[in-house]
C-alpha cells in the first residue's frame, strides 16, 4: 500500500491509522458470503445446466451421457424450430413497435403543457404484471370476445376471427397485446433522455429554421442515441425470454403454432420430463441473449466513443 | 490473522454447499432408513382444490386409527411432478403421495422409487374392498404398486333446464338417439356438446374410438396399432363431421366447462365423476339441475357398453421412515368406513364399491358399472405414453380449431408413437 504520491500530512496520518487499514483488508472478506451465495445459487446450478445438456436425463435415473443429441434436435425438430421461429418474431416485434410507439409518445408530448397527464394512459399499463396482461387480452382476442364482438356491433368484418387460433396470427396479437404493456415505459425512458438533451443548441436549430420533422431528424434523433440504446437493448433481452404472457393466453398452442422457446424450454422439462432437452435449450437461449447483449452494446457504445 | 481464519471458515463452508448440491441422484438402491412409528403423515397431491376433503379424511383417520394426515396441495401439476420427482433425490422422502397410473408410474417403478403394496392389494381384493377389475393398472411385473386414491368414470353430464326447454323428456339410450338430443338442443341456439383445444382435447377422440372399436384403443395404447390406421382416421373423419355440423362449443372458450354448463351455454359435457364436485360447487343441484347418464357406444353392435375410467394412485417413497404409519394408514383408506368418508366430502363416488354414497345418481352407477354390462377402458391419458401424449394433444387441439384432413396431424403423432416404442424394445 506504499504510495509514491505526495499527500498533505493530515492525510497521511489518516491512512495508517489501524482499523482503517484492517478495514481495507477486510474488505473483500465481507463480499465473501455474497459471492460464495451467488455462486451456489447460480454458477453452480449454471454449470450443471451445462452438464445436464449434453446427456439424457428424465430426472429419476442417472443421467447418460449423449453428447450433441439435443442440440441437434433443437435445430432438426420441426417443432424446436418452430419456436425459434416465433422467438426472432418477438425479437423483431419488441425492437420495432413498442419502441417505435414509446418514441411517438415521447416526443410528441415532450414540452407539452399537459405532457405529463397525455403520456399517463401509456404508463398505467406498465403497472400491471405479464400474466394479467395475457388474462385481459385472452379476453379481449377468444372468439366472439371483446374484440370480436366489438366488430360485430359495429357490423365491420372479421367479428368471429379466431385471432389466436393460428400461426403466425396469434404470435402477432400477443406482441400488439405486450406493445399496449411495455410503449409507456419506452416513452417515459425516452422523456428522460429528451430532458438531458441541452436547450441552446436546440433553440439555435430552431432560429435557423429546423422545425417538426427536420428538428427530431438531424437534432433530437442523434442526441436520443444513448437512450435508445438501453431501450433497445432490454427489449432484445426480454423478448428472448418471452414465456409469461404466451404462457396464459395460448400455452404455445393450438398445437405448437405460438411456442417461444422459452416455453419449449418449460415444455421439455416439466411436461416431458426430458431434463437434457430442457437444459440444452436453457443453454442456448442463455448464450444467444449474452451474445446479443455484448455484440449489441459494443457496437453501439464503441460507436458513440467514436463520435463523442 | 483474521484473513487467514475467514478464508478457512469460507473454504470449509464452501466444502460443505458443494458436498450437498453434489449429492448425485443415481439410482442406487435406497438404504432402508430406520422405521419411526409417527402420529401424522403428509399427503403430497396435485389436487389443490380438495384440500377441504382431504383435512376432513385426516380428522377421520385420526379418530379411527390415531394416525392423522395434513395434505400438501398443489395446484399446478408441472411444477407438482417436478417437485415429486426432484424430491427422490433429497433425503426428505415423501410418505404418500399422488401419481398417475400408466407410464408415470412405471417409470418411479423402474428406478425402485416406490414402495411395493402386493400384500395389501391381496387383502383388499379378498375383502372386497377394491375391484379385481383395477389390479391392472397398479401391477408391474406381477407385483403391485401404490393404492387406488379414487375412481372416476366418463360420463355425459347435461343441463336439466335445457333439456326441458329443448322438449327432451328422457336421455338418449343410442348414438342416434344423442345426435337427434343434440340436433333438438341445436334448434333451441344452444351448442349441444362441451369441447375445448386446451388439455382435455382428446375427450371426444376417445369417446368416438372406444364406443366404436374399443380393441383398437387398446391396441393404440400398447403401440401394436398405428394413429394412421383406417379404424383411427374414420374415428377423426367422424369428428370432423361432428365439428362441422356445429354439435360443439367453441374450443377456444376461456370459460370454465362447469360455468358454461351452468349458464345454458352448453347443453351436454362429458367428463370423469369428478366433475359433480365442480358442479356442486357452482350451486348447482344434482338431480336438480344437472344429472348425467351413461355415453351410448357409436356402434351398437358391440357386446359391452365401452367406460371410460380413471384411477389415480397414492403412493409412498421406497425408502420412507414410516413406512409402518404409512401402511397402517393405506390399510384404513381403502375401508368402506374411510372410503364413504371421503367420496360424500367431495360429493363424488369411491373405487370401493361397499362405500355408502349420498348423491343417488353416482351411488347407482357405482353399483352398475361392477356389473357385466360393461367393458372398463382406461382413459387414454393415462393409457397413452407422455410423449406421444403430448403430441397428440397439440394435435387434437389444432384439430377441433380447425378441422382439415385428418391424415398430416395423424402421421405426427405416430411418427413420435414410432420413436417412443422404438425406444421400449
Amino acid at each position: 500500500m506504499t504510495s509514491t504520491i505526495e499527500r498533505s500530512p493530515v492525510k497521511v496520518r489518516a491512512r495508517s491509522q489501524r482499523p482503517d487499514r484492517t478495514g481495507a483488508r477486510a474488505a473483500p472478506l465481507f463480499g465473501l458470503p455474497a459471492v460464495a451465495v451467488v455462486a451456489l445459487l447460480l454458477y453452480l446450478p449454471f454449470l450443471w445446466t451445462t452438464y445436464v445438456s449434453f446427456t439424457s436425463y428424465d430426472g429419476l435415473a442417472s443421467p447418460v451421457w449423449s453428447g450433441l443429441a439435443n442440440y441437434k434436435a433443437m435445430f432438426s425438430d420441426p417443432d424446436l424450430v418452430g419456436a425459434l421461429v416465433n422467438t426472432l418474431l418477438w425479437v423483431v416485434g419488441m425492437v420495432t413497435l413498442p419502441v417505435a410507439l414509446g418514441l411517438l409518445v415521447a416526443v410528441l408530448t415532450y414540452g407539452h403543457k399537459w405532457g405529463t397527464w397525455l403520456r399517463l394512459p401509456f404508463l398505467l399499463p406498465y403497472a400491471i404484471s405479464g400474466v394479467a396482461v395475457g388474462v385481459i387480452w385472452g379476453f379481449v382476442l377468444q372468439p366472439d370476445g371483446a374484440l370480436g364482438q366489438a366488430l360485430g356491433f359495429f357490423g365491420l368484418p372479421g367479428a368471429h376471427t379466431g385471432w389466436l387460433q393460428a400461426g403466425p396470427g396469434n404470435t402477432i396479437m400477443m406482441i400488439i397485446a405486450v406493445t399496449w404493456q411495455a410503449a409507456g415505459v419506452n416513452a417515459l425512458l425516452f422523456v428522460v433522455g429528451l430532458q438531458s438533451i441541452p436547450s441552446e443548441p436546440l433553440e439555435a436549430a430552431r432560429l435557423d429554421g429546423a422545425d417538426g420533422f427536420k428538428l427530431f431528424r438531424f437534432h433530437l434523433w442523434p442526441q436520443l442515441r444513448p437512450i435508445t440504446t438501453v431501450v433497445v437493448g432490454l427489449s432484445i433481452v426480454g423478448s428472448l425470454k418471452t414465456f409469461d404472457v404466451v404462457w396464459v393466453m395460448t400455452q404455445g398452442g393450438p398445437g405448437t403454432s405460438s411456442e417461444t422457446l422459452a416455453l419449449s424450454m418449460y415444455k421439455e422439462t416439466f411436461v416431458l420430463n426430458d431434463y437434457g432437452q430442457g437444459a440444452a435449450i436453457a443453454l442456448f437461449l442463455s448464450l444467444v441473449t449474452f451474445a446479443a447483449s455484448i455484440l449489441y452494446l459494443r457496437y453501439q457504445l464503441g460507436d458513440a466513443r467514436e463520435q463523442g | 490473522m483474521i484473513h487467514r481464519k475467514a478464508l478457512t471458515a469460507l473454504a470449509v463452508a464452501g466444502a460443505l454447499a458443494l458436498s450437498a448440491c453434489g449429492g448425485g441422484g443415481g439410482a442406487a438402491a435406497p438404504k432402508k432408513g430406520e422405521d419411526k412409528p409417527v402420529d401424522s403423515l403428509k399427503f403430497y397431491n396435485d389436487k389443490g382444490g380438495w384440500k377441504d376433503a382431504f383435512t376432513q379424511v385426516g380428522a377421520a383417520s385420526k379418530k379411527d386409527i390415531g394416525v392423522g394426515m395434513e395434505p400438501v396441495g398443489y395446484s399446478d401439476s408441472n411444477t407438482y411432478t417436478a417437485f415429486i420427482r426432484s424430491s427422490f433425490r433429497t433425503k426428505e422422502k415423501a410418505d404418500l403421495f399422488t401419481w398417475h397410473t400408466g407410464k408415470e408410474l412405471q417409470d418411479l417403478v423402474d428406478q425402485k422409487l416406490v414402495a411395493e403394496t402386493t400384500d395389501q392389494w391381496t387383502k383388499a381384493v379378498a375383502d372386497g374392498n377394491i375391484p379385481e377389475q383395477l389390479k391392472q393398472y397398479f401391477t408391474f411385473d406381477g407385483k403391485q404398486y401404490c393404492v387406488p386414491l379414487n375412481a372416476g368414470y366418463w360420463v355425459m353430464y347435461y343441463n336439466k333446464a335445457v333439456f326441458k326447454k329443448a322438449g327432451i323428456t328422457e336421455t338418449p339410450k343410442t348414438w342416434a338417439d344423442l345426435l337427434k338430443v343434440a340436433d333438438k338442443v341445436k334448434a333451441i341456439g344452444v351448442k349441444p356438446f362441451y369441447q375445448t383445444n386446451i388439455l382435455f382435447s382428446f375427450v371426444w377422440f376417445e369417446t368416438l374410438l372406444a364406443g366404436k372399436d374399443p380393441d383398437l384403443y387398446d391396441a393404440l395404447a400398447t403401440g401394436k396399432a398405428k394413429y394412421t390406421d383406417q379404424g383411427v382416421v374414420d374415428v377423426m373423419n367422424e369428428w370432423k363431421k361432428m365439428i362441422d355440423a356445429g354439435y360443439f362449443s367453441d374450443p377456444g372458450s376461456k370459460t370454465e366447462p362447469q360455468a358454461q354448463l351452468k349458464n345454458g351455454d352448453v347443453a351436454m359435457e362429458n367428463f370423469g365423476t369428478w366433475f359433480s364436485g365442480n358442479l356442486n360447487t357452482l350451486k348447482m343441484k344434482a338431480g336438480t339441475d344437472y344429472d348425467f347418464f351413461i355415453i351410448p357406444n357409436v356402434n351398437p353392435a358391440l357386446p359391452k357398453t365401452s367406460m371410460i375410467f380413471e384411477t389415480g394412485p397414492v403412493c409412498s417413497a421406497a425408502a420412507s421412515d414410516h413406512a409402518s404409519t404409512v401402511k397402517k394408514w393405506t390399510d384404513w383408506w381403502v375401508t368402506p368406513q374411510a372410503q364413504t368418508a371421503w367420496a360424500n366430502s367431495r360429493g363424488d363416488l369411491s373405487f370401493n364399491p361397499k362405500a355408502e354414497i349420498k348423491d343417488p345418481g353416482l351411488a347407482a352407477l357405482n353399483k352398475d358399472v361392477g356389473g357385466d354390462g360393461y367393458r372398463l377402458i382406461n382413459r387414454w391419458f393415462e393409457a397413452t405414453p407422455v410423449p406421444v401424449a403430448n403430441k397428440a394433444l397439440e394435435v387434437f387441439g389444432a384439430f377441433v380449431t380447425k378441422p382439415g384432413d385428418p391424415m398430416p396431424g395423424l402421421q405426427k403423432i405416430q411418427a413420435e408413437a414410432d420413436a417412443y416404442w422404438a425406444k421400449q424394445k
